[in-house]
């Protein structure tokens, strides 16, 4: 159990020059959901703890048609899971939040927290990416807008800068006639980090076909990834049985997966296609439709449909 | 029937709930003495290594710590859990398993110490191993205990890196085999399993000044920790005195010594109490778990459904060291069937990965999944239902079970009535939905009991038993207490006990407590009210035989108004020639009480996925008499809970290389939780025990041998498709469903010819 400096700023400023001042030698944290078990297992061993919990103002959510969707750093992913605007308009990102987890730790967890771990399989990463989200990028001397498939760079690995500090992401506005749904495979059906997760979200024109598809996958690679071969299969295409088993065909080709103690390579590389599949048929059957949360609670999950 | 009693077959909260409910109810973990260090591990990087050295003056020298210890600072004698002594409790010269505690450090606080196994530098040789336990059969593999031969203990010699061999014969099985219409063959392999309970180990150990060593422990067996423990620091028992605290589960791997010889030693060395909790991880690679068990089984059948043959061969990964066993899964080859020629065989072979514990009837959920499995497969060879096929071939009353003992009365047949009705056989359904049953068969447990009661004067009485409480198994003492003296629930205190205040009980485990320990409690209680009715024949100037024992009164039985109260008599009996009323009573074997459950599951398979959710589980079982029946229900349901986990998501898994624990943690050790379960279904069916309290039978481990084979049979009568190897994940079912399953491999030629068969 290693010790170290622990330092409550009381505002961002504050927060980005204790950063600034101590380099790599310290580490930002938020819930502390992912930081307490990789201090207690030694994995991290920080000289000073920066906590943002005493900031104020951070834990925002807030949605107008012209901006989007904005989530401050401080937003906890139960925050993200009973926000209406969030369950009305982003309904891919409101189950990647009920997947998450239980109540207790996504009382906790942010979702930045869960962007800047930078996990292939975190639960909220797919439904980000397939929300099209883009990052706010602070640091004490200055700001940046970076999509969220450039921060990614490796398990655990992201671009960012010692001391920068990811204050905000942003979701567009869907277009009108949209829908959207992630799925978690995992053989519980709470507490477990996900063997598989897939979110999809289609936007349909006046014709029925495919205006807009984005198809992003978590823990079949290195980093949470978009599935733009599959994507590129059914933009301007009718979304129909065949083209979605298609395109679900053509997402499992992107995955690179790894075996580990909950599955095999291959068990997720087909995972990865049915959940794709599940997902897109799902997303353009309540295209254009209030999102009903007790359905998307219910498919979330994937324990057995 | 029911309505003859007072007491029993009536729900009680726990006799400790105010305790529990409040938290006020002290674990190991909650003792603090003045002065108290704690103590940490090191534990070993190697599975198979002589230590060259241990370098241990850095951590020694480290402000703060206290004490450090090593294997050499131990006397130089070995110990076991099971059947042979066959480890020390720190190794000396040889690790034999990744996560093996070699030091112990004791420091001011719990950071400094784990600063100061930091800084234990610790060369290593290794010494080549082996992980999988058929391949350490094999001539030519490593040795495991190049000494084998040398422990004490060791009896059977059947070769190389072979624990244990038990065998049972019955009839002329290769003539059973050559006469059979059809013959079944299969082999099935279980995982490895974590018992998952809440509560880490933890002890604080103190030395009294006069020099006797007092430990504060998380155990279910008190009187054998003590008898390791004293073995160990070569002490006698009488200086080792054992307070079992209160326990938040054990599941079997509390049963024994486990690690508070270290911060035992470590209080003889610094004078000062020393506490340890283990963490989660400890937990996963230090205690033994229940490890991989491979099974081959082979029925010779008649086309009419009847079984004349059986033959069975169990390989028990044992692991390191026996901490358990060898294992109870032999008999249990034939399940609960009447099969009149076996072979069986179960061997525990030792391999360099974390010794093997106990874990509710340890080896038979195994021996279950793998004969309940079978049993479908041989219906659906000959064409017959699983259902006709078990009722046909089950044990009836008069049977000879495999030990020799005759089958007595007992609930089996309504048991299987109970449940083919529930859940409705056979039955067509949707596609991608089955149903399974499974018959289980286990044993009332005996061994050492003991109990006294003794009379308070205000007409309570005080229970003292040496058996730990283990999920409420207290409160069906004092159940059976008060019926037995025909007095309230309220009025019997159960006495908190350690080793040297109780009287010496065997472990909490084994289903033992209410049919052993409880039959003890039942003749304690008569020896009571016998005591007190001689002592009112005094006092009122009657015969004995003229009085009358009820209500916590002794009367005259031609003339009610005349007696006396337990009170009164309490109250007399201090100046009485008896003296104060003390009843007591000792046992320990009791006669064998069979214990049958049969169980359905109704389950739903992602063909896509291969994932499969319990829709519905019904359980009936045969409890004799149910001594407190929501506590009947509760031990039911959670075996039934553990059982679908080891069915579907548990699975402790090893390196294939190191034999290392892969998923030390409940983050991916995945025990089921509320959401995943379905709603259980209990019938409770009550053919009384000819022996046993009141005609109880015990209750705790039959539920949790049955979900691993009925849901496997669902899921064969769902898709079609057997897997025959645990969990059943989606991974392996939907395997299964593409038709890219393999049998499991397993030389049955090899272990046959060793034994100069065929
Ligand atoms: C019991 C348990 C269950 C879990 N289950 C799940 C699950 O089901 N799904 C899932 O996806 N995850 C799960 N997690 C992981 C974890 O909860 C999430 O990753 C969570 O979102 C992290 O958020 P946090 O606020 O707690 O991050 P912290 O632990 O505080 O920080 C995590 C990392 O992000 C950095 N960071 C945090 N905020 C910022 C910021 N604004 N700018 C820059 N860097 C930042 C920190 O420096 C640190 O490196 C689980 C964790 C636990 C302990």
């Amino acid at each position: 159990m290693a010790r170290f400096d622990y330092l409550e700023p009381h505002s961002l400023d504050e927060a980005l020059q204790m950063l600034a001042d101590r380099g790599d030698q310290a580490r930002l944290v938020a819930g502390s959901t992912d930081f307490l078990v990789r201090w207690r297992t030694g994995v991290w061993r920080p000289e000073s703890v920066v906590c943002m919990q005493h900031v104020p103002g951070l834990d925002y959510i807030r949605w107008n048609p012209d901006d989007g969707l904005a989530i401050g750093a401080m937003a906890t992913v139960q925050d993200i899971e009973q926000n209406a605007d969030v369950r009305r308009h982003y309904p891919a990102l409101a189950a990647g939040a009920t997947a998450f987890a239980g109540v207790q730790v996504r009382n906790l967890a942010t979702v930045a927290g869960n962007v800047c771990n930078a996990s292939p399989a975190g639960d909220t990463l797919p439904a980000l990416l397939a929300c099209n989200a883009q990052c706010l990028i602070v640091s004490s001397t200055g700001q940046r807008w970076l999509p969220l498939d450039e921060l990614f760079v490796g398990p655990g690995q992201t671009a960012l800068n010692p001391g920068e500090i990811l204050s905000e992401l942003r979701l567009p506005t869907p277009a009108p006639n949209t829908g959207g749904l992630y799925v978690k495979h995992s053989p519980r059906g709470a507490m477990d980090i996900s063997a598989v997760g897939a979110a999809s979200v289609v936007s349909l024109s006046d014709d029925g076909s495919c205006s807009s598809v984005r198809i992003a996958l978590g823990a079949v690679a290195p980093t949470p990834i978009r599935a733009y071969g599959a994507e590129g299969r059914l933009v301007g295409q009718q979304p129909t049985a065949a083209n979605l088993a298609e395109a679900a065909r053509l997402s499992a080709q992107s995955c690179n997966p790894i075996a580990d103690v909950r599955s095999g390579a291959d068990y997720r590389r087909e995972i990865a296609r049915v959940l794709t599949e599940r997902t897109l048929r799902h997303a353009v059957a309540t295209a254009g439709n209030a999102p009903d949360f007790a359905d998307i609670r219910r498919l979330a999950v994937q324990t057995a449909w | 029937m029911t309505t003859e009693f007072k007491v029993l077959e009536q729900n009680h909260p726990r006799v400790d709930a105010y305790e529990k409910v409040t938290g006020r109810a002290t674990y190991a973990s909650d003792v603090y003495l003045p002065g108290m260090l704690a103590c940490k591990l090191l534990p070993s990087a190697r599975n198979h290594a002589r230590i060259v050295s241990i370098d241990t003056t850095q951590a020694a020298a480290l402000p703060g710590v206290r004490a450090v210890i090593t294997g050499a600072d131990f006397p130089d004698v070995r110990f076991g859990s099971g059947a042979l002594r066959d480890r020390y409790v720190m190794p000396r010269e040889v690790v034999n398993f990744v996560g093996e505690p070699i030091a112990a450090v004791a420091a001011d606080d719990e950071a400094t110490a784990e600063e100061a196994v930091e800084l234990i530098k610790v060369e290593y040789e290794d010494i080549p191993s082996v992980v999988n336990p058929l391949a350490a059969m094999v001539d030519g593999a490593a040795s495991v205990h190049p000494d084998l031969e040398d422990y004490e203990g060791y009896g059977f010699t059947m070769g190389h890196n072979v624990s244990t061999l038990l065998d049972a014969d019955r009839g002329d099985v290769e003539q059973a085999f050559r006469d059979a219409d059809v013959v079944v063959e299969d082999v099935y392999r279980s995982q490895g399993i974590n018992q998952g309970f809440l509560e880490p180990m933890a002890c604080v150990a103190d030395v009294e000044p006069g020099g006797r060593l007092v430990i504060y422990a998380s155990t279910q067996g008190p009187y054998p920790v003590r008898a390791s423990l004293a073995a160990v620091l070569e002490m006698p028992v009488s200086r080792v005195r054992i307070v079992p605290m209160e326990l938040g589960g054990g599941f079997g791997a509390k049963l024994r010594l486990a690690f508070e010889a270290f911060p035992a030693l470590l209080a003889m060395r610094t004078g000062r109490p020393v506490k340890l909790v283990n963490t989660r991880e400890e937990v996963f690679t230090m205690n033994g778990p229940r490890l991989p068990v491979t099974n081959y089984i082979r029925s010779g059948v008649m086309k009419d459904g009847t079984i004349t043959a059986r033959e069975a061969y169990t390989i028990f990964d044992v692991g390191a060291y026996l901490g358990a066993g060898p294992n109870s899964g032999i008999g249990h080859g034939i399940g609960a069937y009447r099969i009149p020629n076996f072979r069986l065989r179960s061997y525990g072979v030792y391999t360099n990965k974390i010794y093997v514990g106990s874990y509710r009837a340890s080896g038979v959920a195994d021996m279950t999944f793998a004969v309940e499995s079978h049993m479908d497969h041989i219906a659906h060879e000959i064409g017959v239902d699983p259902y006709e096929l078990r009722l046909q071939n089950a044990l009836r009353e008069g049977d000879v079970s495999v030990s020799g003992a005759v089958v007595p009365g007992n609930g089996l047949i309504e048991t299987l009535e109970a449940v083919k009705e529930r859940i409705d056989w056979p039955r067509e359904l949707e596609d991608g939905h089955g149903i399974g049953l499974a018959l289980c068969e286990w044993r009332s447990g005996s061994g050492p009991s003991t109990a006294a009661i003794s009379v308070n004067d205000d007409g309570t009485v005080s229970l003292l038993t040496g058996s730990v409480d283990i999920s409420g198994s207290d409160t069906s003492l004092a159940a059976i207490a008060a019926e037995a003296l025909g007095i309230p629930m309220e009025k019997v205190i159960v006495a908190k006990r350690d080793t040297d205040l109780a009287p010496y009980t065997g472990q909490s485990g084994g289903s033992r407590i209410v049919y052993s320990q409880g039959t003890a409690v039942q003749r304690a209680a008569e020896d009571t009210v016998q005591k007190l009715m001689a002592l009112a024949a005094e006092r009122l100037g009657v015969p004995e035989d003229a009085l009358g024992c009820e209500d916590g009164r002794v009367y005259v039985m031609d003339n009610e108004p005349q007696g006396l109260t337990f009170a009164q008599l309490a109250a007399a009996s201090v100046t009485s020639r008896g003296g104060p009323i003390i009843g007591t009573a000792s046992l320990s074997s009791m006669p064998y009480t069979p214990v049958f459950a049969a169980q359905a599951a109704e389950v739903k398979v992602d063909r896509d996925t291969g994932q499969v959710k319990v829709l519905r589980y019904i359980q009936a079982q045969d409890v004799g008499v149910a001594i407190n029946p929501m506590a009947v229900e509760g031990q039911l349901d959670g075996g039934v809970v553990q059982g679908i986990g080891r069915a579907l998501t548990e699975d402790q898994q090893f390196d294939p290389d190191t034999g290392a624990v892969r998923n030390p943690s409940f983050a991916s050790y995945l025990m089921p939780l509320a959401i995943d379960l379905p709603e259980i279904e209990d019938v409770l069916i009550r053919v009384p025990a000819e022996d046993g309290p009141f005609g109880a039978r015990a209750v705790a481990e039959p539920p949790g041998f049955g979900p691993p084979a009925a849901i496997a049979n669902a899921v064969y009568d769902a898709v079609g498709v057997r897997v025959k190897q645990l969990p059943l994940s989606g991974e392996r079912v939907l395997a299964a469903l593409n038709g890219e399953y393999d049998d499991i491999p397993f030389d049955v030629a090899a272990l046959r010819r060793a034994e100069g068969i065929g």
